[in-house]
C-alpha cells in the first residue's frame, strides 16, 4: 500500500483537467481548515473559514491567486468522512496549477489515484448504493482481473515483461539461497549475480524509454506557436485546424489570452496553443495574456516560434531553443533574396496561400519523433503512467541492489530491493501481492473523486 | 478435575507446553509413551540453523526452555553466515543427544506442579464439544480443563527401510496406535507426511584422515539470554562427498525404495530429500556434500548429515562405503523414513487453538512442521495459550512483523502446508527486523505478561537496553579518525572492535553490547524502511473481521473463497488477503461489507 497514509492532508483537482469556466479542488484531511484559513481573505471579517459553521460555502481570495468559494465540511457530511474543503475556482489551467502548487506548498500532498474514495471507505462513508456500486466495479474486475490486465498489455509486452522478471527471480533465487542456507551448505559458486542485475535494469530501461514513443501517438504533444504580435500566429492556428477558429484580425494583440484547439498532424495528436504575441503592452489584461504566453511555451513539447517577413524580428530566448521550429511568414510578399543571418535558417511559409505549410508539418513530426526513442519494429511499446513509473520503480530498486552491493553492504540488505523490483513488475502484469490489494482496488478511480 | 492441562507428548514440542503450563501456575500432567524418551534429538543431533535459531532465541525469550538446554548440552558451537549480513546471520550448535535429553527429563522433574506419567493416549475426552481429559491404552482417563496434543511421528507412525515395513514412530519404538482414528471420527481432517534420518555409522571405523575437518567457533554466543557464558569442550564434525559410484548403486537399487515403488504415499518435505532423491532430482551434480557430525560425547554414533534414505540396508551399506573416509564405516544403526498422520493445520485458530475441539490446542509435527525447533516454538505457544484460555485472557499471537513464531504459525494456519513446514529466513518479509540478538527485545515484555518471563529475564533485557542506550552516548561524545565516532559506525569498512583501545571508554562495555550497539547504528537506515513497510503491513491487519462474520449473507465474493473463508475464519483482512487462492476483489467486497 503506497501511500495511503490515512492521517494526512491531501489534495486533487475534482474536474477534469482542462480548460472550463469553473475548476473545483478537493482537500481533505485533520487540520485542513485552519491551515487554509489565515490564507483566505474574505470580504465580511466574521467570515473565517476556521470560524465557519460546517458545510457552507464562503467567498474570498485565496493567498492571492485567485477570487474563490470555499465549502468547508467539518466531519461526517464530506465525501471522504474527513475534514475538508472545495475550492471553487476560475477554470483556466494556469489558476488550478497555481493554486495546486500554493496547496503543495503547505505540506500537503497530492492524492494517489483512488485515495478520495478509499478515505471515504475507511470512515465508512460508503452508503449502500455507493458500496454496491463499488462491489460492482470489484466484480467486474475480479472475475476478469488478471485476464484483462492481460488483455490490455498486448501480448508481446507481457512476454517481454515476463522475459525480465524471471531474470529477477533467477537473481533473487541466487540470493535468497544465500538467506535460506549457510556456506558450508552450498558448494556452489555464490557470486553476486551482478551481470544479470545490469542485463535486466538495461531491458527494463529499454521497455520504459517506449513510452514517450507510445505516449507521442496515443496522448499526443502539445504545440505552442509564439512570436511577435501580428506575425500571422492566428492564421497559422486556423491552418492547422482547417476552420476559422480563432478571430483572425491584422490588429496586434487582438489574441489576448492563448486558444487551445485539438489537430492531427501525420497521426500525432497535437494539441495546438495560439498565444498573444510578444510586445510591450500597456494594458493589464494584455500584459497578463503575454504571461500566460510565456509560460504556455516554456512547458510546449515545441514551439513555433512566427515573424513576419515584412518586418523580421528574433527573440532569441525562444528561437534558441531545441524544440523550436523558426519559421519567415508572408514569404510570398517579400523578396526570398533579401534575408540574411539569421533569418536565412528560417522556414519559409505564406499561411494566405499555404505555401510550405506541408514542410512544416514533415518538420514538427521530424522534431516530435527526434525527441523519442522509437521502438525498432516488433517491440513491445508501453502506453500509460502507470506502467512506466512501475517500470522506473523496478529499475532504481535494481540500481539501488547494485550500489548496496558496491558499497559492501550483505545479502540481506540488498535481497528487499531486489524484491521491491518483482513486486513492481508483478504490478504491471497484475499480479496481486498482499500490499497492493487496496491500490489496486481503489486506483481506478478517478483521482480527487 | 485430575489436572488444569494434560500435555500428550515429551518431544520437544511437549516439553515447552507442560513447563509453560506448569511455570504459569497450572496442574499439569505430561502424559509419554517413554519417559525414557524424553527430549530425543531422533534425527540430527544439533539445534539451530539459519532462522531455527532465531526462533530458538524467541523461545527463549518468551521464557522458553530450548535455549537453556542447547547452551548446557553442545559439543559444537558454529555462528552461521558470519559473511552474509546479521539478517541471515544464526546460530547453531551440535548437541550430546543423552545429555539433551537427560536435562530436558530433569528440568521436567524438577519442575513444581507438574506430573510426568508413561502410558499411551488413545482418544481425547470430551463434554458439551470441549476437550476434557484424554483415555490411554492401558484403560486408564484422566480429566483436564484444556489438553494440548504433541503427538511428532508417533501417531499411526509407520517406518520404512526398502522392503521393511513397521509401525513404529522412530526406530525401536512402537507408533501411537488408534488415536488417528479417534480423531477423525470425532471429525479431524488428518494426512500423512513422511520424513527420513540417516544411518549412524562408528567413529573408530572411520578413516578421518581422509575427510575435511570443520571445527567450531573459538566465540561461542550463547542461545538463551540468561546464559552468561559458555566454555564447553568442542568436537569436530567431518566433510565428505558422495561420487559417481555412490550414484550409480543408488540409481541400480532405485525400484527398491519405498519412495518410488508407491509404498510411502506421505509428502516428504522438498527441502531435506532423502539421497535417492538428490540423485534423481539432480543428474547433473557428480557429487553431494555429506557432514559427518558426533552425536554426543559418551558414543561413537555419528550422524550422516544428507545421506538420509529408505533403501535396503545391504544397499546403503554398499552406497556408504563407496564415499572417501566411510570405506570401512560400520553401521550401527540404518537409515530410514517414516511416515505419520498430521492434522490440517488450517483446522486450526491463531492461538493453535482447535476449531473442531475447543480446549484442545495442537503443536509441532502434528501441524505439519519439521525439525525441533519448529515443534519447540509451537508447543510453547500452545501451552502459553491454554493458560490464557484458562485464565479467561486474550490468547497471544505473535505478528509476522515481530517474530518467526508468527511467520511461522500465521503460515500453518493460513496457508496450511503440502509438505513438512520448515523455517526459512526468506519465509519473512521483515527479517531485518527479526535478527536473532533481537529476540529479547521483541518477545520478553510479552513473555512476562503471560506469567511466563521472570523477572530476572525482565531485568536483564532493562539492563542490555540502559547499556546500548549509554554505549551510543558515549559514540556520539567521542572521536574516531578525526570523525565522530557515531557517525563513523555507520561506514561499511569500519567496525566497532576497531575502536577499542582507541575510543576512550569503549572496552567497558560487554562486547555482546558492542555488537549489538554497532548492529544497531549501521543498519539504522535500512531497518527503519523495514518499518515502513510493517506499517503498511499492520493497516489492513488491524482491519478486524468479527468471529461470527456470515460469509454467506455477502453475494459479492466467490464460492471458492467464501468456502477458503468459512473454513479458516481468518481473524483480519490482512490475514484473509494471504489466504492461497483468494482474489483482489473478494477481500475488496469483503471490505465493502465490513465498514458497512
Amino acid at each position: 500500500m503506497k501511500n495511503f497514509d490515512a492521517d494526512d492532508i491531501i489534495f486533487a483537482p475534482a474536474t477534469a483537467w482542462a480548460m472550463g469556466a469553473i475548476a473545483v479542488i478537493r482537500v481533505s484531511g485533520k487540520g485542513c481548515i485552519d491551515a487554509i484559513s489565515p490564507d483566505f481573505k474574505t470580504v465580511r471579517k466574521d467570515h473565517s473559514l476556521s470560524t465557519r459553521k460546517t458545510a457552507t460555502a464562503t467567498y474570498g481570495n485565496l493567498a492571492g491567486l485567485d477570487d474563490c468559494i470555499i465549502t468547508i465540511y467539518r466531519g461526517r457530511q464530506s465525501y471522504t468522512g474527513e475534514e475538508s474543503l472545495e475550492i471553487s475556482c476560475h477554470g483556466g489551467l494556469q489558476t488550478v496549477k497555481e493554486i495546486l502548487d500554493y496547496l503543495l506548498s503547505k505540506g500537503f500532498r497530492k492524492a494517489e489515484g483512488g485515495e478520495f474514495t478509499l478515505r471515504a471507505f475507511l470512515h465508512g462513508r460508503m452508503d449502500l448504493t455507493r458500496a454496491e456500486a463499488v462491489n460492482e466495479l470489484i466484480k467486474s474486475r475480479g472475475e476478469t482481473a488478471k485476464a484483462m490486465a492481460l488483455d490490455r498489455l498486448n501480448g508481446s509486452l507481457y512476454r517481454r515483461i515476463e522475459d525480465i522478471r524471471a531474470l529477477v527471480l533467477s537473481v533473487m533465487g541466487k540470493l535468497e539461497v544465500q538467506l535460506d542456507y549457510s556456506e558450508d551448505e552450498i558448494g556452489e559458486d555464490l557470486s553476486f549475480p551482478e551481470e544479470d542485475i545490469k542485463s535486466a535494469i538495461e531491458s527494463i530501461k529499454r521497455l520504459s524509454s517506449t513510452f514517450s514513443a507510445g505516449k507521442l501517438y496515443s496522448q499526443g504533444a502539445s504545440v505552442v506557436i509564439c512570436g511577435r504580435t501580428n506575425a500571422g500566429k492566428s492564421s497559422l492556428f486556423n491552418l492547422f485546424l482547417k476552420q476559422e477558429r480563432a478571430i483572425v484580425s491584422p490588429i496586434k494583440g487582438t489574441t489576448r489570452d492563448f486558444l487551445e484547439a485539438q489537430c492531427t498532424v501525420n497521426s500525432i495528436p497535437i494539441r495546438l496553443y495560439d498565444t498573444a504575441g510578444f510586445r510591450d503592452a500597456t494594458e493589464e489584461i494584455e500584459k497578463e495574456g503575454i504571461r500566460r504566453s510565456e509560460a504556455l511555451a516554456e512547458n510546449a513539447d515545441i514551439l513555433i516560434y512566427m515573424t513576419d517577413a515584412s518586418e523580421p524580428v528574433e527573440d532569441r530566448e525562444y528561437t534558441e531553443k531545441d524544440n523550436c521550429i523558426k519559421v519567415l511568414n508572408k514569404a510570398d510578399i517579400a523578396s526570398l533574396e533579401s534575408f540574411k543571418a539569421p533569418f536565412d535558417s528560417y522556414l519559409r511559409l505564406s499561411v494566405a496561400t499555404g505555401e510550405g505549410f506541408n514542410r512544416l508539418c514533415d518538420i514538427l513530426t521530424q522534431k516530435l519523433e527526434s525527441t523519442i526513442t522509437l521502438p525498432s519494429s516488433g517491440d513491445p511499446v508501453i502506453e500509460n503512467q502507470r506502467q512506466k513509473d512501475n517500470l522506473d520503480r523496478a529499475s532504481g530498486a535494481l540500481e539501488l541492489a547494485l550500489k548496496h552491493n558496491q558499497e559492501g553492504l550483505p545479502v540481506d540488505i540488498i535481497a528487499p530491493d531486489v524484491q521491491e523490483a518483482l513486486l513492481a513488475l508483478g504490478e504491471i502484469t497484475g499480479e496481486v501481492t498482499t500490499e497492493d490489494i487496496l491500490d489496486n482496488i481503489f486506483s481506478n478511480f478517478c483521482v480527487g473523486k | 478435575m485430575d489436572y488444569d492441562i494434560i500435555v500428550i507428548g515429551g518431544g520437544h514440542a511437549g516439553i515447552e507446553a507442560c513447563l509453560a503450563a506448569s511455570r504459569t501456575g497450572f496442574k499439569t500432567l505430561l502424559i509419554t509413551q517413554s519417559l525414557d524418551a524424553i527430549g530425543r534429538l531422533s534425527c540430527n543431533p544439533a539445534v539451530g540453523g539459519l532462522a531455527k535459531g532465531n526462533i530458538v532465541r524467541e523461545v527463549d525469550a518468551l521464557g522458553g526452555e530450548m535455549g537453556r538446554l542447547i547452551d548446557s548440552t553442545m559439543i559444537q558451537f558454529r555462528m552461521l553466515n558470519k559473511s552474509r549480513g546479521p539478517a541471515v546471520q544464526a546460530p547453531r550448535a551440535q548437541a550430546d543427544k543423552f545429555s539433551y535429553s537427560r536435562l530436558a527429563k530433569e528440568t521436567l522433574e524438577k519442575q513444581s506442579g507438574l506430573e510426568l506419567f508413561m502410558d499411551t493416549v488413545t482418544d481425547i475426552l470430551t463434554q458439551d464439544g470441549k476437550a476434557c481429559g484424554v483415555l490411554t491404552q492401558r484403560g486408564m482417563s484422566f480429566t483436564s480443563r484444556a489438553v494440548v496434543l504433541t503427538t511428532g511421528t508417533f501417531m499411526d507412525g509407520r517406518i520404512f527401510i526398502g522392503e521393511y515395513d513397521h509401525r513404529a514412530g522412530r526406530l525401536g519404538e512402537e507408533a501411537a496406535i488408534g488415536l488417528g482414528d479417534a480423531l477423525r471420527a470425532k471429525g479431524f481432517t488428518t494426512g500423512r507426511m513422511k520424513t527420513g534420518t540417516p544411518a549412524r555409522v562408528r567413529l573408530s571405523s572411520l578413516h578421518l584422515e581422509k575427510m575435511e575437518r570443520q571445527d567450531g567457533d573459538s566465540e561461542i554466543v550463547p542461545f538463551s539470554f540468561m546464559t552468561e557464558s559458555i566454555d564447553r569442550v568442542q568436537m569436530p564434525c567431518w566433510i565428505t562427498y558422495t561420487n559417481e559410484k555412490t550414484h550409480k548403486i543408488i540409481m541400480d537399487n532405485i525400484h527398491r525404495s519405498p519412495l518410488y515403488g508407491g509404498k510411502i504415499v506421505g509428502k516428504g518435505p522438498r527441502y531435506c530429500p532423502s539421497i535417492e532423491d538428490k540423485v534423481v532430482r539432480f543428474p547433473d551434480r557428480d557429487r553431494h556434500q555429506i557432514f559427518v557430525e558426533p552425536e554426543g560425547a559418551g558414543t561413537e554414533e555419528m550422524y550422516l548429515n544428507g545421506l538420509s534414505s529408505s533403501l535396503p540396508e545391504e544397499v546403503q551399506r554398499d552406497f556408504i562405503h563407496s564415499m572417501e573416509g566411510l570405506e570401512d564405516a560400520v553401521v550401527m544403526r540404518p537409515a530410514y523414513a517414516v511416515e505419520y498422520d498430521y492434522i490440517d493445520p488450517l483446522t486450526l485458530k491463531s492461538s493453535l487453538e482447535s476449531k473442531v475441539l475447543e480446549n484442545l490446542f495442537i503443536a509441532g509435527q502434528t501441524n505439519g512442521t519439521s525439525g525441533y525447533e519448529e515443534a519447540a516454538c509451537q508447543g510453547l505457544m500452545a501451552g502459553i495459550n491454554a493458560c490464557q484460555k484458562l485464565k479467561k485472557a486474550p490468547p497471544l499471537v505473535l505478528s509476522r512483523t515481530e517474530a518467526y513464531i508468527g511467520v511461522l504459525i500465521d503460515d500453518l494456519v493460513t496457508k496450511g502446508t503440502k509438505e513438512p513446514y520448515r523455517m526459512f529466513t526468506s519465509r519473512a518479509e521483515y527479517m531485518l527486523s527479526l535478527r536473532h540478538d533481537t529476540a529479547d527485545e521483541r518477545l520478553t515484555r510479552k513473555g512476562y505478561e503471560c506469567g511466563l518471563a521472570t523477572e530476572e529475564r525482565l531485568q536483564r533485557l532493562e539492563y542490555k537496553l540502559s547499556r546500548t542506550e549509554a554505549l551510543e552516548d558515549l559514540l556520539h561524545h567521542r572521536s574516531f579518525e578525526q570523525k565522530n565516532a557515531y557517525e563513523a559506525i555507520k561506514r561499511p569498512e569500519i567496525t566497532i572492535e576497531d575502536m577499542v583501545g582507541k575510543v576512550e571508554g569503549l572496552d567497558e562495555f560487554e562486547s555482546s553490547v558492542r555488537k549489538r550497539t554497532e548492529l544497531k547504528i549501521k543498519y539504522d537506515g535500512y531497518i527503519k524502511l523495514q518499518e515502513k513497510l510493517v506499517d503498511r503491513f499492520v493497516r489492513l491487519e488491524s482491519i478486524v473481521i468479527p468471529d461470527d462474520f456470515d460469509y454467506d449473507s455477502v453475494d459479492g465474493i466467490s464460492a471458492e473463497s467464501r468456502e477458503k473463508f468459512k473454513q479458516i475464519r481468518p481473524e483480519s483482512v490482512g490475514r484473509a488477503s494471504r489466504i492461497s487462492g483468494v482474489r483482489t476483489s473478494d477481500i475488496g467486497v469483503l471490505l465493502v461489507y465490513l465498514r458497512k
